[in-house]
């Protein structure tokens, strides 16, 4: 690749990033208990459940929140660094807004603000896309999904915007096969 | 009132043939299929024509059966009804990239086409659908033309853009011409529709004939548009156009911003004999009449096909 559009981006570190067990311990500690009440050692009581605790059922009503969306794209790489989009803060844990009852029944919405490494980014609507096609293979179809630029991050951040949000425009690019290459590429160090 | 789970990706177009029990629908599959009623059955799927997305499908309302297909391949299929095959007649080949949009002309003599190459191209058409002759060439849009539609009693079609704009055009003697730009929308412009109106006397009664458009947009409304004024159009038999006094163009003004109902994109919009419907991003089907001089929601249907987005009528 030719000179790259940055060549001295802030880079964080691995360990730097916001993680589910750094941010909610007690997240953990009840999913460490649930694994608990499964060992062979000691099974579960096939008593009827605790009259107070929630029952854990298949309807089990299961939002999603920003860390789940973060942990799906933060790995992605960016096109011109060996680095990954998490590490290049190009997506951040507080710049991701995410609106749902988890209930199956209902339109939830995802809203992702790229802070693109610096204001005059040619690749901004490539890591969108990348970032858009990552969420929409993941998640299911109810989930409506907004990407801009963090206002006031690009020079054309209109612009960048209603591309990434023209969901004719971008039908058309992932029929595109180059530019599918491109985001294979970008998704391949997605865990 | 029917759910027919048919094709194996997004349906980006339904079209309902204007007098016959025909429904075609076009998809992400890059195939096109075409549904008879009452049962809607499935009498013929058109595959192997388009090599992407087929975005736009239309029929035309005179003469037997047929159906324009537009796709992201930048082209532009044309099928007849011989009974009992379906006939590929034509393969419309110009744009530059996606074709976005399709439309007849109310007599079929007309064929409009829109693409994200900026432009809308007019084709003129002969009866037996094997002879097609661009005849125009329109590049007043700056951005992505969205939509095309024709009035439904007149030569005269409407283009939805990127631009955030709807452009009118007109035939002026024997050349197209954008005889009005209605500017109000605050992004892109996803589709419009004419009020249905019952064929005009062309005579000059000196009054300007009652027309509206409906249109929707990224920016969440829905704007009716109506007809203020009409100069030119000088008829065939009278003074040709270079001795016209008048040049030909239309006034338009917006009329009202319908109450805001939806809370994302809004894909479709259309009329009825009941009032205007909408349709987009969110699954909400809006239903709005016209009383007592004033527009007023009259249903809201959430979730109308379940949590997926609504494409079309």
């Amino acid at each position: 690749m030719a000179e790259p559009i940055n060549s001295n981006p802030t880079v964080l570190e691995e360990w730097q990033l916001p993680t589910r067990a750094e941010t909610k311990n007690d997240c953990v500690e009840l999913e460490l208990g649930e694994l608990a009440r499964f060992s062979l050692f000691s099974p579960p009581p096939i008593a009827e459940p605790e009259a107070d605790a929630p029952e854990l059922t298949d309807d089990e009503i299961e939002p999603i929140d920003a860390q789940e969306i973060f942990d799906l794209i933060a790995s992605i790489s960016d096109p011109e660094h060996p680095l990954t989009l998490g590490q290049l803060a190009v997506v951040q844990l507080d710049r991701i807004y995410v609106t749902d009852t988890g209930s199956p029944d209902e339109i939830a919405k995802v809203h992702v603000e790229i802070t693109p490494t610096i204001t005059h980014c040619s690749l901004a609507t490539l890591i969108g896309l990348g970032i858009r096609v990552r969420l929409e293979r993941s998640l299911p179809p109810r989930y409506r999904i907004k990407i801009t630029v963090t206002p006031g991050s690009h020079q054309s951040e209109e612009q960048v915007n209603k591309q990434l949000n023209d969901k004719e425009r971008v039908a058309a690019a992932c029929e595109n096969e180059q530019l599918v290459k491109v985001i294979s590429q970008m998704l391949a160090t997605c865990k | 009132m029917a759910s027919k789970p048919q094709h194996k990706d997004r349906v980006w177009q339904v079209a309902v043939h204007p007098r016959l029990p025909l429904v075609a629908s076009c998809s992400g599959d890059k195939t096109v299929n075409v549904y008879r009623g009452p049962d809607l059955e499935l009498v013929k799927d058109l595959t192997e024509a388009h090599t992407r997305s087929v975005r736009s499908v239309s029929w035309k309302a005179i003469g037997a059966p047929t159906l324009a297909a537009g796709s992201f391949d930048a082209q532009v299929s044309i099928w007849t009804n011989e009974p009992p095959t379906w006939e590929f007649m034509a393969m419309l080949e110009g744009h530059e990239n996606e074709v976005k949009g399709v439309a007849w002309s109310h007599d079929g003599a007309f064929l409009a086409t829109c693409s994200r190459d900026k432009s809308v191209w007019i084709w003129e058409v002969d009866e037996s659908n094997e002879d097609f002759d661009c005849v125009a060439v329109l590049q007043d849009h700056t951005q992505d033309v969205k939509h095309v539609v024709w009035h439904p009693s007149e030569l005269l079609l409407a283009s939805t853009s990127y631009d955030n704009e709807i452009r009118l055009w007109k035939l002026d003697d024997d050349e197209w011409i954008c005889v009005s730009d209605l500017k109000g929308h605050e992004s892109t412009v996803w589709g419009a529709a004419f009020e249905p109106a019952p064929p005009q006397p062309e005579q000059d009664t000196g009054e300007v004939p009652h027309a509206r458009l409906a249109s929707c947009s990224d920016d969440m409304t829905v704007r009716v548009w109506t007809r203020k004024g009409r100069t030119g159009g000088t008829q065939p038999g009278q003074l040709p156009s270079v001795a016209r006094w008048d040049i030909l163009a239309e006034e338009w003004e917006q009329e009202c911003v319908l109450p805001t109902v939806h809370t994302d994109t809004i894909y479709a919009v259309d009329w009825s004999q009941h009032g205007i419907a909408s349709v987009g991003a969110d699954g909400r089907l809006a239903i709005y009449t016209f009383e007592n001089n004033k527009w007023t929601v009259s249903k809201i249907v959430q979730n109308a096909h379940g949590v997926y987005e609504i494409n079309t009528f």
